[in-house]
């Protein structure tokens, strides 16, 4: 898997995760969850969950991604998500 | 044709249905189906769980079974872990025992189940489930089987936000409301119960299952909340306009809930046997009474302490308890449980009650719970406290509290850490009582005003209606007056077979012995979620 694969599948999960939501959005790398998404906290880990489907039905540690300094991040973008899963992958 | 219908009228009570029905309320006969329905069939009172709540009651209905034996005990559950305590949700997946859907599928029975708690993440069924208390946001991926969201999209007028749970307004429940904002509050949930009625009335038409069952829940959450306007022996029309308007909007949510009642039951057509019940009663509290402050002042916990941050103050504020985990020895962990925890001595947490000194340690604990008095009157403000063991015998029971309280007014308990331990409010707040209903009409059903039941009858009723044998494990039974005798000489009340436990929700679960870290995190962002968490 490349890179713009999985960014790529990381916009479609997102797509997929939002269908019924009614927002009328465009989603891009530098998307951003709770800001341009309004997510709130459930929706980020229900999304993480929705990744580790997409992405071999396994954990991925995303607690690191979620997480710095003991405190939850405000917000991620999508080519954050996309990083963090190249990186992860790669060493899988 | 669907042969057997059960309605679940969350926290519905006689004591507020019964002028509604006989018309001796301002507003006349207000529900006509449900009087005619009592009429010329059975009801009786229905005594929920030892503890009368949502998750564990409606739980009950949905598997016989009491929840010493299901292990759903409260909203939240908990895993002591030592120096903290990590709270999350109990799900369909904390479920030991076989669901009457499942068994019923068992029998080739088809079933149509929606908005029951605890019934997230759905189990496969013969038919389709929608479970209750799950976010609008996840409903698709809640849905049993997968094409049934697209199916109820398409109905007109379905919205999803309206039709499911809204975390936000109903952590506003307790919470004092002027009558302009109870109006409001009030009136965001009559679209709810419509929305699942439409859902249930478009499934119940096109796939007649044999067993139709749906829950609404407006009657609880308004009962919470404008209790004051609804309790006769409260009501008074000598109040201003704007509370009397709030009344007229609660009276018009019951009109409607009567509408559905008969919509579905036209629906269903004359020969059907319909089923209504409660999972719990209503009544008025007046009491807060602030448990784990009178714990602190006794040495049994310690509160965390905090730096008087505005997000340690919520923390504080939260409906959660939030101890000093290392020296807390025995706490409520929330209100809605009634409950007090003892923390066994354990590697994980050295500080707490040894096993040789527990019974006199719980012992001590209930005498000194039983002492708790209002100082302004003196009176006892808990009037029983069950043992673990009375209250939720079976083999799921090591997950209950070692005590449940019940309180003189039947209230919920504060886990605040808030002065003085005991307050009186101005104004009753709706609260559970054991006693719901019990209606039933049909082929065969006797005309009268049977007995107190036992919630569980519930589920052996159903299945007998629906011409099944009633599993051994199924805990409640089948009044012997509730059909005529001529009609049980042909549909005789067989108790044969038994549930799969291999089938119960838990058994199909991943269940790890540790939490892992992901674990963790899930759970603290759906307690964040709540309001249980800061960040």
């Amino acid at each position: 898997m490349n890179k713009d694969s999985i960014q790529d599948q990381v916009i479609s999960t997102l797509k997929d995760f939002i269908t019924d939501w009614g927002l009328d959005a465009d989603i891009t790398p530098s998307t951003t969850l709770v800001e341009y998404l309004e997510f709130d906290s459930i929706d980020v880990i229900q999304f993480t969950v929705e990744l580790e489907k997409t992405f071999g039905n396994r954990k991925l540690g995303f607690q690191e991604l979620l997480m710095k300094d003991g405190r939850y991040v405000d917000d991620l973008s999508v080519s954050e998500f996309a990083v963090f899963l190249i990186g992860k992958l790669a060493t899988a | 044709m669907t042969k057997t219908l059960l309605i679940g009228l969350d926290g519905a009570t006689f004591t507020v249905l019964q002028p509604m029905l006989d018309g001796t309320c301002d507003e006349g006969v207000v529900m006509p189906f449900l009087a005619d329905m009592i009429k010329g069939g059975y009801s009786a009172t229905l005594r929920s769980t030892n503890h009368p709540l949502t998750p564990p009651a409606w739980t009950s209905v949905c598997t016989g079974r009491t929840p010493g034996h299901h292990g759903i005990y409260d909203f939240v559950r908990f895993e002591d872990m030592g120096d903290e305590m990590f709270f999350t949700l109990y799900d369909a997946r904390d479920i030991r025992t076989e669901t009457l859907w499942h068994v019923a599928g068992r029998e080739d029975k088809t079933v149509v189940s929606l908005n029951f708690p605890m019934m997230a993440p759905p189990e496969k069924v013969n038919g389709s489930l929608v479970p209750g208390f799950v976010s609008w946001k996840h409903l698709r991926r809640n849905t049993y089987p997968d094409t049934l969201f697209d199916r109820i999209a398409a109905i007109e007028g379905f919205d999803p936000k309206e039709l499911s749970w809204d975390f936000e307004r109903e952590s506003q429940i307790g919470e004092a409301m002027p009558d302009d904002e109870l109006y409001s509050w009030v009136a965001n949930h009559l679209p709810r119960d419509k929305q699942w009625y439409n859902i249930g009335h478009a499934l119940l038409s096109e796939d007649n299952p044999d067993l139709f069952a749906l829950m609404l829940d407006g009657t609880d959450k308004i009962q919470h909340q404008a209790w004051h306007v609804l309790d006769p022996e409260i009501w008074d029309t000598d109040v201003p306009e704007s509370r009397r308007k709030v009344r007229a909007l609660v009276v018009e949510y019951f009109r409607q809930v009567d509408g559905y009642l008969a919509g579905l039951h036209a629906a269903a057509g004359d020969d059907c046997h319909m089923v209504i019940v409660s999972d719990h009663g209503f009544t008025g509290s007046d009491k807060v009474v602030r448990v784990n402050k009178y714990l602190e002042s006794l040495g049994y916990l310690k509160y965390r302490s905090h730096d008087g941050s505005d997000a340690a103050k919520r923390r504080d504020m939260a409906n959660f308890a939030n101890l000093d985990w290392e020296t807390s020895r025995a706490f409520c962990p929330t209100p809605s449980s009634n409950g007090i925890v003892i923390r066994k001595q354990s590697t994980k947490n050295p500080n707490g009650v040894a096993e040789d000194e527990y019974e006199w340690f719980r012992d001590k604990l209930i005498a000194d719970l039983l002492a708790m008095t209002d100082p302004d009157t003196g009176e006892k403000v808990i009037t029983q406290v069950l043992k673990r063991e009375d209250a939720f015998p079976g083999e799921a029971m090591e997950n209950a509290p070692d005590l449940t309280l019940i309180l003189c007014d039947h209230g919920f308990v504060s886990v605040r850490n808030l002065e003085p331990q005991v307050v009186t409010r101005p104004t009753p707040i709706g609260t559970h009582h054991p006693d719901g209903i019990f209606i039933m009409s049909g082929p065969g059903v006797a005309a009268k005003r049977g007995d107190e039941m036992s919630i569980v009858d519930t589920t052996a009723i159903v299945s007998h209606a629906m011409g099944m044998d009633i599993p051994e494990e199924f805990e409640g039974s089948v009044p012997g007056d509730l059909y005529t005798a001529e009609w049980l000489k042909d549909h005789p009340v067989q108790v044969a077979g038994h549930t799969d436990a291999q089938a119960a929700p838990k058994a199909s679960s991943n269940d790890e012995e540790e939490i892992s870290d992901d674990q963790r995190e899930e759970m603290l962002a759906q307690l964040r979620l709540l309001g249980y968490l800061e960040d």
